[in-house]
């Protein structure tokens, strides 16, 4: 499938040169590919957004598609799933509505292991309200809201991810646009919760692209991604500082086999809407009598 | 002519005060006689004191009373405590060595002996001998108890020998008067109307998060789940049972969401994507008493401006509130009805006393209305989410079936696309209000309001003050009663008429400040000056009615 027809007409209002346009465009040549293989079919990709630069994306993608509110992407995805097993999710959202607001869904969706995606735009900043830290900004960081620096440790997302139970886990950036597309495909196609990291500079509020350039690198192929261990090591290689001896590993770090939400749950395990119930309302109160 | 037996039942948490009312309940229901349950307890999991009072009679019975023909002791403390309200001529039955006041008749039974004498038993099975010695003592057949047994609690055969031990022990000492000749009635609790409400709605997901006195419902669901393939989820939170329910709607299941007052306040912002979505949604709220945590298990109507006013900006919402089981039964399924047939919000709402309590019903009335997902079979190619309708209702699709389907906690165009333009967010807002009329309209024949007894002296009330209400009118005469069920959209042209024709108007209330009468006089211009308010977090008695109400009475 052409990716233009994964294109909507509407006006695109991120930063000229936004980083989330690669994102988006990544994805978009993931599903095509995905289409292609016959793998995913276009009219049961959902996609479901937070709110913030990275949601943006609600717009500009022709699929169906939820624009949740802010931290909340996570509860709606599950929904979505637990209703209709058939479709594929997947979740964009940024740091403060996944690190900061709706941290509580990603440990718990980690473990709930439904077969959805969620990509995280991490800028480590809040861009849409104009540049203020959020739990990923590194140490130092100067915003409108901490004009004397951060004098907190950023959380570690990749190290999180892991400890909540997620099945599938990696860092991407778009600096390596090839990479990232094959990470979101393998991603879509993992079969459990798929969790991406995903470095993305801010142009306008916090552009990391000469330090991210220095300091990237991509987990080499015979890296073992069934060995918690290692990828837990591999995690906090790098914590999310900025600092000179940073070695910030991109790939996927971890990615198992185990029962997903709609595995271990007894019923609905078709689509909810082709359930055709015609109940007895006399038979339901006869436990009564 | 109406007689009336009641029994009040006490006990530490864990000593099966619940257990026992529940099977007296079900055994005096399935003789024909009418049973109401009051259910009392304190947040606590052992000890303390918890206590039921269980009111038998030959005619309708939809409150508890305040005074006790029998109080049966699984400790010391009840008597201590409810000795007091015992009636002339009433008695006390416990375990030997607890004593009452000098003018007090009480049995003692030497309970550890007789246990003893059972293989297995031990002092959790206290209450089975009292059970089955009073249906002895009161001359009734030991059969209805042992089928309540069996069906609440299993087939178990100590329990059973347990029950037959303390039959046998007995003599009859006091015939009970003659139950009702209408065989076949139903037993049930508000919490267990809710659940089959739903299920007989056509649920397909119900989700929540644990918290008194709405988990009753989720209990209730789950362990129905399995034979009737419909899901239960309980998530991390509130925040995240509200949100994955929109998310489930909007996949095409028939969705329900139960919660108390904290956990509602906690679900706010989804009420209000619920308003911008428009993605149907039912929600049961059970009251208790705030604010805060409050007296988090005992009861309260102090959530009605919350209910009306839910989340931020504005937007239409039903709100129903039924008065006992059998209504509640009905209620249900109307808000399933209405929230899928109109994709609006639909806040069915209950207290800890509706929730909690058992009554019983000669019958289940009919429901009226049938409801659906309202899919269409198959979206044109140009699918539009938010089509502009003229009764404001965008016809509903869902993704899979092919089209593009959007929905969006942003203002839109009619495709679901982010729009900031003042004239589409004047069509999306009017769109949304549009569907008020036709709403309107429908609730006019659900009956959104119901009268009882006649008179110029007119007291209105909400939900589950209907009880006690009713059963105070026979001591109010020229007292007629207008229960409101809906509160939004306001029957405000019915509620005007009645009010028109009394010439005497008391509100009866559980809160502190009158919600239901601000509303009112919002809606109809009319200002109640006699109120009858109650918030001791605890339910109005028929006698604390017939108190409040003589008062204004002219």
């Amino acid at each position: 499938m052409d990716i233009k027809k994964l294109s909507t007409k509407e006006k695109n209002t991120w930063c000229p040169g936004c980083l989330n346009n690669s994102i988006a465009t990544a994805t978009k040549f993931a599903l095509s590919n995905l289409i292609n293989k016959n793998a995913v079919k276009k009219k049961d990709v959902v996609i479901v957004t937070d709110i913030g630069c990275s949601s943006k994306v609600y717009d500009y993608i022709d699929v169906n598609a939820y624009y949740s509110l802010h931290g909340r992407a996570l509860p709606p995805m599950l929904g979505i799933k637990a209703a209709n097993p058939e479709l594929t999710v997947i979740g964009f959202a940024g740091d403060g509505g996944t690190y900061n607001e709706g941290i509580a869904h990603l440990i718990h969706n980690a473990r709930y292991n439904a077969d959805m995606t969620l990509m995280v735009s991490n800028n480590q900043v809040f861009a849409l309200t104009t540049g203020q830290e959020t739990s990923t900004s590194e140490e130092g960081f100067k915003g409108p809201s901490t004009p004397a620096g951060v004098e907190d440790s950023p959380l570690n997302p990749v190290a999180l991810a892991l400890t909540a139970g997620a099945t599938f886990v990696a860092r991407a950036c778009p600096l390596e646009f090839k990479q990232l597309e094959e990470i979101i495909e393998k991603a879509i196609l993992h079969k459990g919760f798929s969790f991406i990291d995903i470095l993305q500079p801010c142009l306008t509020f916090h552009n990391t692209i000469p330090f991210l350039q220095k300091h990237i690198y991509k987990l080499g192929d015979n890296f073992n991604r069934l060995d918690f261990g290692q990828a837990f090591k591999k995690a906090i290689e790098w914590d999310y500082d900025y600092k000179e001896k940073s070695k910030i590993a991109l790939g996927i770090f971890y990615q198992i086999d185990k029962p997903t939400f709609q595995d271990k749950w007894i019923n609905l395990k078709k689509a909810a809407y082709k359930v055709k119930r015609n109940v007895n309302w006399l038979k339901v109160v006869k436990e009564f009598q | 002519m109406r007689k009336k037996f009641t029994i009040l039942i006490g006990g530490e948490a864990g000593q099966g005060v619940a257990k026992t009312s529940l099977l007296f309940g079900k055994a005096f229901s399935r003789l024909g006689y009418y049973v109401f349950i009051y259910r009392d307890y304190p947040s606590l999991i052992r000890g303390g004191h918890n206590f039921d009072v269980i009111t038998i009679s030959n005619e309708p019975v939809f409150s508890q009373e305040d005074n006790y023909d029998l109080i049966i002791a699984l400790d010391q403390n009840t008597i201590n405590l409810h000795q007091e309200n015992s009636k002339n001529g009433g008695f006390i039955i416990g375990n030997v060595g607890f004593g009452a006041r000098q003018n007090r008749k009480i049995i003692n039974l030497d309970l550890q002996k007789i246990i003893s004498k059972i293989k297995g038993a031990s002092s959790v099975f206290n209450n089975d001998i009292l059970a089955g010695y009073l249906f002895k003592y009161f001359g009734l057949p030991l059969n209805p108890l042992l089928k309540a047994s069996k069906d609440e609690f299993g087939g178990k055969q100590l329990l059973e020998k347990t029950i037959k031990k303390g039959y046998n022990l007995a003599k009859t000492e006091k015939k009970l008067f003659e139950p009702s000749s209408k065989r076949g009635k139903y037993f049930l609790s508000g919490s267990q109307a809710v659940g089959s409400g739903a299920i007989a709605a056509g649920i397909d997901i119900y989700i929540a998060y644990p918290i008194t006195p709405a988990t009753p419902v989720l209990h209730f669901l789950a362990a129905r789940q399995a034979e009737n393939n419909f899901s239960v989820l309980q998530l991390e939170n509130e925040i995240a049972v509200a949100n994955t329910a929109l998310g489930a709607s909007f996949g095409g299941a028939m969705t329900m969401i139960g919660t108390s007052g904290a956990g509602l306040s906690l679900m706010s912002e989804a009420m209000s994507m619920q308003g911008m979505s428009e993605i149907p949604l039912v929600v049961y709220l059970s009251q208790r008493t705030g604010p805060a945590t409050g007296v988090p298990t005992y009861s309260s109507q102090g959530d009605l401006d919350l209910i009306l006013n839910i989340g931020h900006g504005e937007f239409p919402r039903i709100v129903v509130a039924p008065g006992d089981p059998n209504e509640t039964f009905l209620r249900t399924i109307e808000a399933f009805y209405l929230a899928y047939k109109y994709r609006l919000l639909s806040l069915l709402v209950l207290d800890k006393h509706l929730s909690e309590s058992y009554f019983s019903f000669d019958k289940i009335d009919r429901p009226s209305v049938k409801p659906k997902r309202n899919i269409l079979q198959k979206p044109p190619e140009d699918y539009k989410s938010y089509k502009i309708a003229k009764n404001g209702i965008s016809p509903r699709a869902v993704p899979g079936q092919g089209p593009v389907v959007r929905a969006t906690s942003y203002e839109h165009d009619e495709y679901g696309y982010t729009i900031e333009d003042q004239k589409t967010a004047v069509a999306m807002n009017n769109k949304r209000f549009a569907k008020l009329a036709y709403l309107k309209k429908e609730i006019d024949n659900l009956n959104p309001v119901s009268t009882y007894g006649r008179g110029k002296n007119l007291v209105i009330g909400w939900g589950s003050t209907k009880g006690a209400i009713i059963d105070s009118l026979p001591a109010l005469p020229g007292v007629k009663f207008l229960q409101i069920s809906y509160l939004s959209p306001f029957p405000a042209r019915k509620v005007k008429q009645e009010i028109q024709r009394a010439s005497n108007v008391i509100l009866v209330e559980n809160n502190v400040t009158g919600l239901l009468g601000k509303l009112i006089a919002q809606e109809t211009g009319y200002q109640i000056k006699n109120k009858v308010l109650k918030y001791d977090s605890r339910p109005f008695s028929a006698g604390d009615v017939i108190k409040g109400v003589k008062k204004y009475i002219k």
